[in-house]
């Protein structure tokens, strides 16, 4: 193995370097008095304390991040198993079953692709809101369901499929239902790994659905309670930054588990076209 | 056989349903929403008033304001990200096995985290009275700098941070275009005398192309769209300076309830996106 150092991996290194350091330091932070925070001294925190996530925990009524937290996890968990049982069934249908029209299926969902999610915003809103769904988790989960992302990164992989594999079980009396999830889903496990631990990173980060679609503060996943619950403690960086440790900690996770899926993910619908 | 092929709508039936009721509908319906006048607390009921929601936005000082931030926004990051991003592909590429798995760990990590905790973390950066920038800047003996405090640096201060968080993504696409360029290229073109630069020039550039276009567009699509970083950090302010036009549709339709014209605003944002990215197509294709 080649040991020596190129100038090109200086670069690396600091780029590292830059994109770990404020990770750390919001860690390292929310151990700090607010004493400490405000006049900065020491990157680790000279009197480390728990006071900041001792605070969190003994208020629920003022800051209810346990009810976020959950509601983040139920909110995230339904959204990828949505997208993972809906867009393999259609990939599924589109790849192999291949109905009349599915063609224009296929294009227009990829067309859609394109289209900036963001001007769905009002016209969303007032389906959801004609539904009641409004301030419910309903509102946050079924509007995701139908991922034009994950019918082309699945279709791409079952046309990749032997046919060999469903004609053997074809002809030993298998129905398209029972080829679907016998023979295909098994051989598929890492690319819906990837989909779905991709779909729950956005999911959990999703910013933009949770401010619009809910009202109420038990309603809120954690990336907005966090942001509006640090409205109102604007100057009290111990507590906004464990805050900030609670709603990261479970995607950091998960990327340190299965960061070859997430980043195999991304590049996924760039290399294909 | 003809039964069997029909059954598979059976299987995109659920697909289908969402599709049209969360994502087709919703674009035909903002179109007819754009049309009328939808404002939910006036007692008025809504009503069909054609073109007007569009040329009250274009007589629109504060929209034209916040298409100016968007602008800004969006000239300042995207030659700075994709040109960085290849610069990161490049070295990161350069090096092998383990050490290049956690360079790419590393860079890309931010990017898994929420726009709400990235803001928050950079807004103690730029505190002015007890931020870490100030704080680092001070033994040098810099006096307190408000970086938040006036449009341009508050701008600034945006786009570092989203160059921050999503550098990552743009990196692994470019770095993933270098793997596949086959090394015999390079090979041949030393027999012939040209590395480094050259073959920088005349190998990698003209072959990452694709890859570079779907950055480029992408990262495009993504910058006029902003609205998190600037919600979070500096709320739109000073002067309004930093207010998108994400935010100012939000506003119009989520705070002041006028949802026609919400819609007609984003129809417009849509459109300007749909030009920039046609022309980058047709820039790229060209070259």
């Amino acid at each position: 193995m080649n040991n020596r150092f190129s100038k090109l991996e200086i670069i690396a290194v600091l780029a590292a370097f830059l994109g770990i350091a404020p990770v750390v330091l919001m860690i390292l932070t929310s151990f700090k008095p607010d004493g400490e925070v405000v006049k900065f001294e020491s990157i680790l925190p000279k009197t480390p304390t728990l006071e900041n996530y001792r605070h969190i925990a003994a208020n629920p009524e003022e800051v209810p991040i346990l009810r976020w937290l959950f509601n983040s996890v139920f909110v995230s968990t339904s959204v990828t198993l949505l997208v993972v049982t809906v867009t393999s069934l259609a990939a599924y249908a589109l790849a192999r079953v291949q109905p009349p029209g599915g063609r224009v299926i296929f294009t227009l969902s990829l067309a859609c692709m394109m289209v900036p999610g963001q001007i769905l915003l009002v016209p969303l809103y007032m389906i959801l809101n004609k539904l009641g769904w409004i301030d419910t988790p309903l509102a946050l989960i079924l509007p995701h369901g139908a991922s034009a992302f994950g019918v082309f990164l699945l279709h791409a992989f079952f046309k990749s499929v032997p046919r060999e594999l469903e004609e053997a079980a074809a002809i030993d009396g298998c129905s398209m239902l029972r080829i679907y999830w016998h023979v295909m889903l098994p051989i598929s496990r890492p690319v819906l790994a990837t989909l779905a631990i991709f779909v729950f990173l956005g999911s959990w980060n999703d910013f933009l659905s949770p401010l619009v679609f809910t009202d109420s503060v038990e309603q809120f996943t954690l990336p907005v309670g966090v942001a509006l619950f640090q409205s109102s403690y604007a100057s009290e960086y111990g507590l906004t930054f464990a805050a900030c440790v609670i709603c990261t900690l479970p995607v950091l996770l998960l990327f340190a588990i299965f960061s070859r899926q997430i980043m195999a993910g991304m590049v996924a619908g760039a290399l294909k076209d | 056989m003809i039964r069997r092929r029909w059954a598979g709508y059976l299987f995109l039936l659920p697909y289908l349903t969402l599709f049209g009721a969360f994502l087709l509908g919703p674009l035909i319906y903002g179109l007819v929403l754009s049309f009328m006048q939808y404002d939910m607390l006036s007692p008025e009921p809504a009503k069909f008033i054609g073109m007007e929601n569009y040329s009250e936005a274009l007589g629109d000082a504060y929209f034209w304001k916040s298409l100016r931030a968007t602008t800004l926004f969006v000239v300042m990051s995207v030659p700075i990200t994709i040109p960085l991003a290849l610069l990161l592909a490049v070295a990161v590429e350069a090096v092998n096995g383990k050490r290049q798995m956690f360079y790419r760990i590393a860079i890309f990590a931010p990017s898994v985290v929420s726009v709400s905790v990235v803001s928050l973390i950079w807004r103690w950066f730029y505190n002015k009275e007890f931020g870490l920038l100030n704080a680092l800047l001070a033994p040098l003996g810099v006096e307190p700098i408000g970086w938040l405090n006036t449009p341009l640096t508050a701008m600034t201060g945006i786009v570092v941070m989203t160059l921050w968080w999503t550098i990552g993504g743009p990196m692994l696409v470019l770095l993933a275009g270098l793997k596949q360029i086959p090394a015999q290229y390079y090979e041949a073109a030393a027999i012939d005398g040209a590395v480094g630069w050259r073959a920088f020039a005349r190998i990698t550039l003209p072959l990452l192309r694709p890859a570079l276009l779907f950055s480029l567009v992408m990262n495009l699509i993504g910058a006029f769209q902003v609205f998190g970083q600037p919600f979070i950090l500096t709320g739109g302010g000073p002067e309004l300076g930093t207010r998108v036009a994400m935010q100012y549709i939000y506003q119009t339709a989520f705070q002041f309830y006028r949802l026609g014209y919400g819609a007609a605003m984003s129809w417009l944002l849509f459109l300007v996106i749909a030009v920039f990215a046609a022309f980058q197509f047709r820039m790229m294709r060209e070259r």
